[in-house]
């Protein structure tokens, strides 16, 4: 489920950012003002478990791929919405850095697509709701079941809209989805299922660490009722519709897009998914030379001049850097020399 | 019971000073203490305990597994609260008031010292404590490089802590003490998982303060090395206190509370019992 | 065992990092914040490069090139690394020849087959995981030539949030640690239930929730230790490294030099 740098374009990475990043800031306000330092090296420690705890893949069979345990339920049960989300992201930064996944301008989609999926709907939604009146081993299996579940449909959907968004493949949004979706669907079982085995655990062993069991948290009267789940949950499925429609229907790339939009150059297409029949992609390739700051007319006649030059380019580079580094080595094998 | 009084007074009358002066470092009277609804200690953990401490001295906590002698010294510096009794580190009573000014005097080195380098590298560890205690950027670089230097680890400054050995990590943990010039150090098995040279390092770092020291351990021939007066406990009490030969030497008394003779004592005896023989 | 090997490579790949970034070279000296930004830069200009534009990826290439040669640093090991990006990266990008068929020029230049047709699912093909093998080569390099804290100073210049560069830190300090301890649960494991594939769904919640006390009981220790050393709930900032001539001419230079590639090829 992480997104690769390559997978995203920067105005898509740039909103994701942006979108985290009032997330984590929101929450950093909420830790703070709780005001308990005794947090900070529980959210460290715990990242580090859901650390180890992803590097286990979960084969699916068939398919050849794996989802990783995404933690963001299970820290959210511990830690609740906001610390959790908090030390989600540094494991995911962490991922990335530690494993250069690449996924340094991809961070704030990740972020977004396994954290706070993860951490706010999965917490705030399902698990306090479902723990409201305490819990029990039943309550616990069935919240984290339909807690991964959940937040791993719509992280799966919000990786096939950033991808779609981003402009990079040709793949039809219904195609993409019906791949996304049911893979994710099983990887959310096996999630959910290990999840629950480990929050029954600590049930059984530490009740006390629990979050949001029986109401009893800071925050009991922003608690949700059924009927203001209901709501949310309505109003969240109609927003993310609604941006289903905007990218299904705009342009591919979502920089382009925009720059368009500004320039006003272009109609917005009617509906027809990203890739369509080949007039459209005429037309695309006829934006082209506005998009990538060339100023030429064909296309075709720029590829393959331009590859050689770029082959060229390349060339002299490596080149340059073999004179520079000999110059170097023979630099100071002669100072040794001089010094003996 | 008995016994232990007469013990005590022994001891105290010993350097014969009065106790209001600040005499003792440590002062506990009385201390009692019991874990809250936790699941593996059942009723008290602590009864009774009066101990005393004076400065400079190097005083060794001994006593089999789970006798109550980390809870002890977690209690010492305020990590466990809610004990009845009195206790006066360095002429102030433990209480919320004065909690940080005692743990600003008090050294507590962790038994696994993975807990206590909890920053990425030795450095930012052993600055940790100066740092918050507000010195400024120059005092902080001093202070690190006294500890560094005199706990001999000068070299792995800039290492990243989880890069180091087990006898290194427990040398770092302690620098880490050292830069906030304790005046007390509570040590929680010092020599525990260390190998035999890196044990012996560390029984020489100990001799080498001059502060106030109390090693809590069931390593006998490390307490022998390094203690001058030893306190045995049992069951949360204290069962015995006396000077390190007297309580390392009796075989009996030790095998009762689930010890046994350090190496060295046990030489010595059948060396003795050899030379009886013939 | 799968994820016995897995843990074992996760930290063994840690330390590896590690000590490559611990190394003392020029391109290590650099300030982290000016790598940072570099990387950055250079990702947002990669993956701004449009799909069909496989020239002016090309020129991109420089930095890489440029840095791999004079930085001496592996170009294997930094190649190793794609391995878990390049499979997601190709299988989207292995559709767009198959479903985007206009043919958009033919390469004359081949005298013995006449003319190719290259459509444009090929060229965005191949721009994809050209994409995906210069973004995750940057992120090597900066991640090979600065140790996790440097880069976690850089961010506290950038104004990231304290609390956020803390559990950072503290994650690092501890998953290679709880990696290592998951590492001997699963030995421990396997030596007792011999020829199991990976860890009984019976046992997973003992197994894996075993850990996780054990971490919070950790935690506090940690905690403990923190407060013993004076700690007010909030971590001091570490030490900044100065930015001096050569990490602007660093910045500078190559801040130049990939703008003008990007606006001129």
């Amino acid at each position: 489920m992480h997104m690769a740098d390559a997978l995203v374009s920067p105005a898509v990475a740039g909103t994701m950012y942006a979108v985290s990043a009032a997330a984590a800031g929101y929450s950093i306000y909420k830790v703070r003002r709780e005001s308990d330092s005794s947090k900070i090296p529980v959210m460290g420690v715990m990242g580090a478990f859901v650390f180890a705890a992803q590097m286990i893949n979960f084969t699916i069979p068939g398919t050849g791929s794996s989802g990783h345990l995404c933690g963001g339920m299970l820290l959210s049960a511990l830690l609740g919405p906001y610390a959790g989300f908090l030390s989600m992201i540094g494991v995911l930064l962490i991922q990335c850095l530690m494993f250069a996944d690449g996924g340094l301008l991809a961070l704030g989609c990740n972020v977004w697509n396994m954290a706070f999926y993860g951490c706010f709907i999965g917490s705030m939604l399902i698990w306090k709701n479902i723990m409201r009146k305490g819990a029990s081993r039943k309550k616990i299996t069935a919240a984290s079941i339909t807690g991964c579940i959940v937040t791993l449909q719509l992280g799966a959907f919000s990786v096939t809209l950033e991808t779609l968004a981003s402009g990079i493949t040709s793949l039809s949004f219904i195609s993409f989805v019906s791949v996304m979706q049911p893979i994710h669907l099983a990887i959310g079982l096996v999630e959910g299922i290990i999840t629950a085995c480990v929050l029954c655990f600590v049930y059984e062993a530490r009740p006390d660490i629990l979050w949001g069991v029986g109401g009893d948290t800071v925050s009991a009267r922003g608690r949700l009722t059924f009927k203001k789940t209901l709501v949310v949950l309505s109003v969240s499925a109609l927003v993310i519709a609604g941006v289903v429609s905007l990218f299904a229907s705009s342009h591919p790339d979502g920089l382009e897009w925009s720059i368009e939009r500004l320039t006003g150059s272009t109609e917005i297409e009617a509906e027809g998914g990203v890739y369509d029949t080949a007039e459209k992609l005429q037309d695309t390739t006829a934006v082209l030379p506005d998009y990538s700051f060339k100023n030429s007319d064909s296309p075709a006649g720029t590829s393959v001049s331009g590859v050689a030059g770029g082959v060229a380019v390349i060339a002299v580079c490596v080149a340059a850097c073999y004179v520079f580094r000999f110059f170097r080595h023979s630099g100071q094998s002669g100072l040794k020399g001089e010094k003996k | 019971m008995c016994e232990i009084q007469n013990l005590r007074t022994e001891f105290k009358a010993n350097p014969g000073q009065n106790e209001n002066d600040r005499f003792f470092e440590i002062d506990v009277k009385g201390l009692s203490f019991s874990y809250r609804n936790d699941g593996g200690h059942s009723g008290r953990t602590l009864y009774g305990i009066d101990f005393h401490a004076h400065k400079g001295e190097c005083v060794g906590i001994i006593g089999a597994n789970g006798v109550g002698k980390s809870t002890f010294l977690k209690i010492l510096v305020g990590l466990l609260d809610g004990f009845d009794g009195k206790i006066n580190i360095g002429g102030l009573e433990l209480n919320k008031k004065n909690l940080s000014d005692i743990r600003r005097m008090t050294g507590y080195v962790f038994q696994d010292s993975e807990n206590q380098l909890f920053m990425s590298t030795v450095y930012e560890d052993v600055a940790f404590a100066p740092q918050n205690y507000g010195y400024s950027p120059q005092q902080t670089e001093e202070r690190v490089n006294m500890a560094l230097s005199q706990m001999g680890i000068e070299d792995l400054r800039d290492r990243h802590t989880f890069m180091l050995s087990g006898g290194q990590k427990k040398l770092a943990a302690i620098a880490s003490i050292i830069s906030m010039t304790p005046e007390i150090i509570l040590m929680d098995e010092p020599t525990i998982a260390l190998d035999p040279r890196n044990r012996k390092n560390l029984i020489r770092v100990i001799n080498s303060f001059s502060q106030l020291r109390i090693i809590a351990s069931h390593d006998l021939d490390m307490i022998q090395d390094t203690c001058t007066r030893v306190v045995l406990m049992n069951n949360g009490r204290f069962v015995r206190e006396g000077s390190a030969d007297e309580i390392l030497n009796n075989r009996q008394l030790l095998e009762e509370n689930g010890l046994e003779l350090p190496l060295g004592s046990r030489l010595r005896q059948s060396r003795n019992e050899g030379n009886n023989g013939e | 065992m799968k994820s016995k090997r897995r843990f074992k490579s996760a930290s063994g790949q840690m330390r590896q990092i590690e000590l490559l970034a611990e190394k003392d070279s020029w391109l290590n000296r650099i300030h982290p914040l000016c790598k940072f930004l570099v990387t950055m830069l250079y990702i947002v200009l990669v993956v701004s490069v449009h799909r069909y534009d496989l020239n002016g990826l090309l020129g991109m290439c420089v930095y890489p090139i440029v840095l791999f040669m004079l930085g001496e640093i592996s170009v294997t090991e930094g190649l190793y690394r794609l391995r878990i990006v390049l499979p997601l990266v190709c299988f989207i990008g292995i559709f767009n020849p198959f479903f985007d068929r206009e043919v958009i020029f033919y390469i004359e230049g081949f005298s013995f087959t006449g003319r190719i047709a290259v459509t444009s699912g090929v060229i965005s093909m191949f721009t994809l995981m050209l994409k995906g093998i210069l973004t995750v080569l940057a992120a090597y390099l900066l991640v090979a030539t600065t140790t996790i804290d440097k880069i976690c100073s850089a961010l506290r210049m950038l104004h990231v949030p304290k609390i956020l560069v803390t559990v950072v830190l503290l994650i690092y300090r501890y998953a290679s640690l709880l990696s290592s301890e998951v590492r001997k649960m699963s030995q421990a494991y396997s030596l007792r239930a011999p020829g199991h594939k990976g860890v009984n769904p019976k046992v997973w919640g003992s197994f894996a929730g075993l850990l996780l006390i054990r971490s919070i009981d950790r935690a506090q220790i940690v905690y403990e230790s923190m407060l013993l050393r004076g700690f007010q709930g909030e971590f001091n900032d570490m030490k900044n490294q100065k930015i001096n001539k050569k990490d602007y001419l660093f910045f500078g230079g190559w801040c130049a030099i990939l703008v003008a590639i990007r606006i001129l090829m």
